[in-house]
Formats: structure tokens, C-alpha cells, sequence
């Protein structure tokens, strides 16, 4: 008997679950913990500059306005011009004068710009999809991480990620980004920067749905 | 066994850096949890939720399983069967074999060392480098993890300076913990990207997409499953979820009861090997999956424990754990979780004393994430060790136990308050008639129900 044989054997067959797996999902919106208000904007900015997810943020009102804000970034942390530049059209559509920008990411590199897929209220993360125009690497190798969300991509709890990406063919990796990388290994102290970036930068673009609606 | 384990017990009970290191870390997390948990309302019934997810799944494995197959081979994934830690070991080796493997970096998993893969690596003569912070300090150390989030946890910031300062190509001052942490971070770098393989764990399996997620704080998984050819996963079939959304309902416990955190800083879905037109990822994608004993939880009425997440956070309260710390518990997991699923993996005869090392406070079933009854859990291992009439020589160490604890006045006060607290549970209008562990006593007559408060508690009360 082959072992895949042999472990199927030992559980032995059983009914279809669907309806009590979906059952199960219907007691989550009750449970939650309550993090995020009427405004999911605001609520993702709390948590993502708290001290627990520990990153920093600026708000402009378009993409167009990202360059100034990511030179301005550079400039107060006393970091050079050159930044990996994630390839995505549309970081790529921008005027990046005054910074130089190059396609690959260098094993030490200082600082990539990346546009997240979107961003989730409740924890404060960022939702990157790989593929094409998102290697994984630009949200690992660098030591400073600038991270472009617009604000209408922000959504409210981590099961709209869930929702977001059903029926949608999955990517490599989803990956879902919440602060800088960390460790607590040696003696509990937190540092930054165990292995992937040790600073997060968020620039968050235009304004959110939750905004509009309440304005 | 029992000469062995109450050696290592006393060895550890004398080591005052150990018991410093173990204070410091657990005090943290202990703390954290604490706080994580007092800023959610609805934590009871997310736990009670938690357990009715992994209950359904372990009670459809066969349906679960089958799924996860089918949608992780249509993602491009390779999946592997084994029936036992040999099994696993050898097709991870085979695996690594035929992609020409030298070097393989390894990110933290649990089940890679239940299942031996450290020593079956280096048995077949392949690098392995640890990327886990903690985990890079144990393989520097020669040593074994002791705790199943914090493995270093035993080791100081002296002793890692020590280690650094004599293996790092370019350890700099290592005045700090930053300082060792920005060492370790250069050491590792180029072998990150030198690797032939990537091996992770899972914390979870997605059934409906074919997806594995692993959880990190320091960002090593994507940086051993990426840059390499090949990355394998191992993995324990109860790692099973429906569903991504399932997986949130338990990312929300794991994290708040791992490390107090509201999720870890990376969160990462796994699914199948590099795309068409991906910028990176490996080409060749492997899921192995484990049963080394888990079907026969199932069969011998350990089903309640393939719920575990591997939080840690019942041996963060866990008094002795406290006191004798991981090493002494001889298995891959300790604590509470270790002394059920050691004599499982390793064999009863060999390791009964583990169920007996037990406080019966139970402090681990309050904090469990996913309501696992542990002291149940223990206790049907007592039981079994009678009916197989394994020699009682165990006594000796839960007298052990108790004459270390006892012979720390504020452990003991600690101790019995707590014992207290979960007699109460089981006593009813004053009297005492069946309780876990005092089967002995209560089978033939009542235990007087405990007083409100413990005689030393009293005393000092009357002092005032
Ligand atoms: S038994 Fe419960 S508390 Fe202990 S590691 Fe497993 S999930 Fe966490």
C-alpha cells in the first residue's frame, strides 16, 4: 500500500463538510476584536503607525504627489537618491526626477518603492500579490521599505482579504506585510531589521471610500 | 528514563543563567498575551470558534486532504506521502538529491524537527543553514531548540555574543542586541541567495486554494522559499484549514497567544512553484505531507491535540517549564503540548515520567488558543501507564516535582493557589468526589473540598 494510501485509510471516508465549514465563518463578524471604526482610512493608519506594527506614514491626495513624498522620506532619513523601483505600471507612469531609480534589487540595497494590492484596516498590513510586475524580493532585501497604498484599496478586516481574493487565480505569494521585520529571539528584546526591512514607509494616495462617504 | 530525565531536571533546576534566561523571555510573552487578550472581548468565543474549525477539519481530514491535493497539484505543486519521520526524511533528501542540492537554508518548523531532517541533512552530507534568528544561534551552539517559538530562549545575550564573536565572518563590536542582530544579518545574507533549496514549514494548509501559510516576525521565509530552485514544504496533515478565511479566525489566536501581537509582520500564502512571467519564486514546488502519528492520535483518543498551533504560550505558563525549561523534557516538543505528544512519538515506556510532570493547575487548558483539555490529556497517559502496568517509578519524579517546587516558597504559594483555584472546579457542596489525577484517592472515598484560601494565604491574612 502506497503511504498516500495508507494515511487515507486511516481516517477513513467521509461526508461533504461544505455547508458546516461555511456555518463555522458565519460566528466571525461577532467575535472580532474591535478595530476598525466607521472609517477604515483612519483606522488603518492608527494601527499601522502604532506602536505595535511600529511603521511610519504620509498622506498625499495622488499618486502623482508620490515622488515628492518618497524624496522628502530620503531626505529626512538622510538616505542617497537611489531607490528599486518596483515594476509596476503604474509607479513606472510617474516622474521620478531628482531620484534615481533602477528595475533590479540588489542583495543590500538601501531602499525600495513598492505599490501594495491593497491594505487591511484591522492590522494595520499591506497585501502584496507576486508576479510580473511584483518580485517578492523588493519587500525583503531592502533595509527601507516605501510602500505606496492608495487609500480606496484600504479594506476593513482580514476575511475582505479572504473575499478579495476568491475566484481570483491565486498569485505565487500572497503576502501580507504588518510592520517592519522583527525578531524578540534573543533574550525577548525587540529589535528591527532581523532579516528584512528594518524600517516600513507608508504613502498612502487620494482618498478613501470610508471618506468620501462620510463627507 | 528516570534516572535521565530527573538528571537533566536537576541539572536544570541548579542552572541559574538558564532559569534567568527562561524568566526574561517568558515573562515577556506572558505579559504581551495577557494584554492582547484583555483588548479582546470577544477572545472566549473566537477560541470557542477556533476549536470548532480545527474539531471540523480533524473530524474530515480524508475530505480536507483529498482537496488541498487536488488544488495544490493544479497550482503547479508536487505533493509527497509519508507515513512516518523516515519516510518524510528520505524524500526531502531524495528531493534535495536530484536539484543537485549543497547548500539548503531552512526556515523554523517544528515538524522538520520532529521528524529528524537537521541530522538526516547532515547525513547525506548537504549544508544546512538555519535562518531562523533563534534557530542560526542553536545550529552555532551544536544544541536543540527548547522552546517551540523562542528555541534560543535558554541562551543568553552573553553566551550569544560569545558564539557570534567566534563564527561570524564579520561580527563587528556585538556590544548590543541590535548590534548581534545586524551580525547575524550579514552572516546570512549570501547564503539566502547561495541556496539550492528552501525548506519551511506550514502553519497552515489551504484546502480550497492548495496554499500554505507560514508565519514569520523576522521575514526569513520568503527569503529561503524565493531565491532558490526548489523549495519543499514539510508539513503535518492537520495543518488543514477549509479556507483562507478559516485561516484569519486562527492567524487572530495564534499570533495574540504566540507573541501578543495582532499578526505577525509577515504573513504568506504559498501556492505553487514560480508563474509564467514571475520575476522570481522557484520553478520546482514540493508539499510533503506527515502523518508520524497523527492518524493514530485519532485512533487512541488524542484527536483533541491535532488542534495544537503550536503558540507556545501554554508552556510560557507552565511552572515547570518555568523551572526546568525545555531541554529537560528529552523530546522535540516540552511543556504541557510536549508532554502529551512526546510519549506519543517516542513511545510511552520510555517517557511516562513527562505526563507526571504536572502541577495539575491548569494554567495550560485556560490558555490554550484552541481549548485543548491538556490535564485531560495527561491524565489518560497516567492512565494508560497503570493498564500497561508500566513499573510506578514515576512517583519518584512528581515527588521530584513537588520538592522543588516546595522548596521555593514563592513557586509554592503560586503553586497551591492555582491547584486550588482548579479544585474548586471540581468540588461540589464542599466535597470533593472524583478529580483528575487524585483518582487513586477519590475512586474509594471524598477529598475535603479546598479551603477558600491556602493555609499559607491564611495565615498571612491573619498577620495583618
Ligand atoms: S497546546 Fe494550545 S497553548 Fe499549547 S502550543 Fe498548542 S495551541 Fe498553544
Amino acid at each position: 500500500m502506497s503511504a498516500r494510501d495508507a494515511i487515507f485509510a486511516a481516517i477513513g471516508a467521509d461526508a461533504h463538510p461544505a455547508a458546516t465549514a461555511a456555518a463555522l465563518l458565519a460566528r466571525v463578524p461577532g467575535l472580532r476584536p474591535d478595530r476598525v471604526g466607521n472609517d477604515a482610512v483612519e483606522s488603518f493608519l492608527a494601527r499601522l503607525t502604532g506602536p505595535s506594527v511600529a511603521a511610519t506614514a504620509a498622506r498625499v491626495a495622488s499618486l502623482a504627489e508620490v515622488p515628492a513624498a518618497v524624496r522628502d522620506y530620503l531626505r529626512v532619513r538622510g538616505l542617497g537618491p537611489r531607490i528599486a523601483l518596483q515594476p509596476a505600471a503604474a509607479l513606472r507612469a510617474l516622474d521620478w526626477a531628482g531620484l534615481e531609480t533602477h528595475g533590479g534589487i540588489a542583495v543590500d540595497e538601501a531602499a525600495s518603492v513598492c505599490l501594495a494590492a491593497y491594505a487591511v484596516a484591522e492590522t494595520g498590513s499591506l497585501v502584496f500579490r507576486s508576479g510580473a510586475d511584483m518580485p517578492v524580493l523588493f519587500a525583503f532585501l531592502p533595509m527601507h521599505h516605501i510602500v505606496v497604498v492608495e487609500a480606496a484599496g484600504v479594506v476593513a478586516w482580514l476575511e475582505d482579504c479572504a473575499a478579495r481574493e476568491a475566484g481570483r487565480p491565486a498569485p505565487r505569494n500572497l503576502i501580507l506585510v504588518t510592520g517592519p521585520s522583527g525578531t524578540t529571539d534573543i533574550e525577548g528584546v525587540l529589535v528591527r531589521g532581523a532579516h528584512g526591512p528594518g524600517h516600513l514607509h507608508v504613502i498612502l494616495a487620494g482618498a478613501g471610500a470610508g471618506v468620501a462617504e462620510s463627507s | 528514563m528516570t534516572a535521565a530525565f530527573t538528571a537533566r531536571t536537576e541539572q536544570a533546576i541548579g542552572d541559574r543563567t538558564l532559569k534567568l534566561a527562561i524568566d526574561r523571555t517568558t515573562g515577556t510573552a506572558r505579559a504581551k498575551r495577557a494584554a492582547a487578550v484583555a483588548d479582546w472581548p470577544g477572545f472566549e468565543q473566537a477560541r470557542e470558534l477556533g476549536r470548532d474549525i480545527k474539531d471540523h477539519v480533524i473530524a474530515h481530514l480524508g475530505h480536507y486532504l483529498a482537496e488541498f491535493e487536488r488544488n495544490a497539484i493544479a497550482s503547479g505543486a508536487k505533493v509527497h506521502w509519508a507515513r512516518t519521520a523516515e519516510e518524510a526524511c528520505d524524500i526531502t533528501i531524495r528531493l534535495c538529491r536530484s536539484a543537485g542540492a549543497r547548500s539548503v537554508t531552512r526556515a523554523k518548523s517544528m515538524l522538520g524537527e520532529e521528524i529528524g531532517l537537521p541530522h538526516a541533512l547532515a547525513a547525506a552530507g548537504i549544508e544546512r543553514v538555519e535562518t531562523d534568528l533563534a534557530e542560526h544561534v542553536v545550529q552555532l551552539a551544536g544544541d536543540r531548540p527548547s522552546h517551540i517559538v523562542w528555541p534560543a530562549l535558554h541562551k543568553t545575550r552573553e553566551q550569544v555574543r560569545e558564539m557570534f564573536a567566534r563564527e561570524h565572518a564579520d561580527p563587528g563590536p556585538l556590544d548590543s542586541v541590535e548590534a548581534m542582530v545586524g551580525s547575524a544579518r550579514r552572516q546570512l545574507r549570501m547564503k539566502f541567495m547561495a541556496a539550492d533549496v528552501g525548506i519551511s514549514g506550514a502553519n497552515f494548509l489551504v484546502a480550497d486554494s492548495g496554499a500554505v501559510c507560514t508565519v514569520t516576525n523576522e521575514g526569513n521565509a520568503e527569503l529561503t522559499t524565493t531565491p532558490p530552485r526548489v523549495h519543499i514544504v514539510t508539513a503535518g496533515i492537520e495543518k488543514l484549514v477549509p479556507s483562507m478565511a478559516h485561516a484569519t479566525v486562527l492567524l487572530r489566536l495564534l499570533v495574540r497567544s504566540a507573541t501578543g501581537a495582532e499578526l505577525t509582520q509577515y504573513t504568506t500564502f504559498h501556492c505553487g512553484p514560480k508563474r509564467p512571467g514571475d520575476a522570481d519564486g522557484p520553478d520546482e514546488f514540493h508539499i510533503v505531507l506527515v502523518d508520524n502519528g497523527r492518524t493514530r492520535m485519532l485512533r487512541e483518543g488524542l484527536a483533541e491535540m491535532l488542534r495544537c498551533l503550536r503558540c507556545g504560550a501554554c508552556l510560557n505558563h507552565c511552572v515547570v517549564y518555568r523551572q526546568i525549561g525545555g531541554h529537560a523534557y528529552g523530546g522535540t516538543y516540552p511543556g504541557p503540548m510536549g508532554a502529551v505528544l512526546t510519549p506519543l512519538l517516542d513511545g510511552l515506556p520510555a517517557t511516562q515520567d513527562l505526563p507526571r510532570a504536572c502541577t495539575l493547575n491548569g494554567q495550560c487548558a485556560e490558555v490554550c488558543p484552541v481549548k485543548i483539555p491538556l490535564p485531560k490529556l495527561l491524565r489518560g497517559w497516567r492512565d494508560r501507564s497503570w493498564r500497561e502496568g508500566l513499573p510506578p517509578r514515576t512517583e519518584v519524579f512528581g515527588i521530584g516535582v513537588w520538592r522543588f517546587v516546595a522548596a521555593r516558597p514563592a513557586l509554592y504559594r503560586l503553586a497551591t493557589r492555582l491547584a486550588l483555584r482548579s479544585m474548586r472546579l471540581f468540588a461540589r457542596g464542599g466535597w470533593i468526589r472524583s478529580m483528575p489525577f487524585a483518582r487513586g484517592w477519590t475512586a474509594h472515598r471524598d477529598f475535603p473540598g479546598p479551603a477558600r484560601r491556602s493555609f499559607m494565604e491564611q495565615i498571612r491574612g491573619r498577620g495583618r
